[in-house]
């Protein structure tokens, strides 16, 4: 027994990493991280088939929230995210495309949820808000996502988003002392109270019909068919 | 027996802490979010480049697999299986370079400092000074 307890204890160890590591991507639903695991490792394990969450209401966000589309369209979509994050700048044409392909069947929600880690994450998030009461959140959410690579370099990027509140014709002055006013941090704020009551923690995190997306399903085919199957579900679909 | 064989004992609980750090930060790569890392910021700056991956295996594995090398070594070397603690040596060597190469990678290369990067770093050096002792005292 004493002969083979180091090797019980070296097992028992490699029993938890390799658990852990299951439960971790697991409970992420992501089936990515399955076969990532597997190569990086000869352990042989299921690869995880990534399904969609339980629904969950949360409190609320900030109203009236930003939205596209029909209040009552079959399938709605709630984007939990933060402009200065790459994956969240490479889901806005994927976002874009499924609301050209879906049109009055799908209703978008927009909620800020700036992380701490990005140095301009709350001014992105306030100049979208600020922009959002003048009627133009889109127009300028649009905006940061694009340029994205552009300010997130800068020391300061609020002139750059002056710049674009110029641009899309917003009364620059308003915009700037709208950036510093408590509306702007109460929306932000209570996005993000709405953010951590649904369980957000990273971004994006997008949830569909309350059903939060596993992050390896938002590329267009995939986030495509789960909104199809949303649609077939409400027994809309043609 | 752990009394003198202490250095290992320290060697084995350091690359568990080592080994939950690589795995949490292969969770994260694989998952690929944003992840909210405060401390130091730059998390998905270093595990998004094109350095967080060796052949298509993320280097946070790499460090997961080193780790539990060290800690099954070391566990051996307990049980007074010499060798073990032998290979230890060169293993924790390997480490200690490739630290050094991640942190100035880290430093001049990335601009952008990963916290749990560096707890890995830290973690191998402590590794290193306790293999050093365990050399010293010839166990």
């Amino acid at each position: 027994m004493k002969r083979l307890l180091p090797f019980i204890i070296i097992l028992g160890v490699l029993g938890v990493a390799v658990g852990s590591v299951v439960y971790l991507t697991r409970s992420n639903s992501g089936s990515m991280a399955g076969v990532n695991a597997n190569q990086s490792s000869s352990w042989s394990q299921p690869t995880p088939q990534p399904t969609l969450k339980p629904a969950r209401t949360g409190v609320a966000g900030a109203e009236p929230a930003h939205t596209h589309g029909p209040a009552n369209a079959p399938v709605k979509l709630e984007e939990f995210g933060d402009f200065e994050c790459p994956p969240c700048g490479m889901f806005h044409p994927i976002l874009q495309q499924m609301e050209k392909e879906f049109g009055d069947k799908l209703h978008v929600t927009f909620r800020e949820f700036p992380l701490a880690s990005h140095q301009h994450a709350i001014p992105a998030a306030s100049a979208a808000e600020a922009a959002g009461m003048q009627g133009k959140f889109w127009e300028m959410h649009a905006l940061i996502f694009e340029h994205q690579n552009e300010w997130k370099t800068q020391f300061d990027a609020r002139p750059i988003f002056e710049g674009y509140a110029k641009q899309i014709g917003l009364d620059v002055e308003r915009f700037k002392r709208d950036v510093d006013s408590d509306r702007v941090e109460q929306r932000i704020f209570l996005d993000v109270r709405r953010a951590r009551s649904m369980g957000v923690g990273s971004t994006p995190t997008v949830f569909i019909n309350n059903k939060e997306i596993p992050f390896q399903l938002l590329p267009a085919d995939s986030l495509r068919v789960l909104i199809q199957d949303e649609l077939r579900a409400a027994g809309t679909q043609k | 027996m752990i009394r003198t064989k202490w250095p290992y004992a320290l060697a084995a609980l350091l690359s568990l802490a080592g080994l939950a750090d690589s795995l949490y930060l292969t969770v994260e790569h694989l998952e690929g979010r944003s992840v909210p890392c405060s401390v130091t910021g730059g998390c998905e700056e270093v595990l998004t480049s094109s350095y967080a991956v060796i052949a298509g295996i993320p280097l946070a594995a790499v460090g997961a697999a080193a780790y539990f090398s060290v800690f099954s070594l070391a566990t051996l070397a307990i049980f007074g299986y010499r060798t073990a603690g032998i290979l230890l040596r060169p293993l924790v060597a390997v480490m200690v370079l490739m630290s050094l190469w991640l942190f100035y990678l880290q430093a001049f290369v990335i601009r952008a400092f990963c916290q749990f990067c560096l707890l890995s770093a830290a973690i191998t050096i402590g590794l290193m000074i306790v293999v050093l002792l365990a050399w010293k005292k010839g166990i």
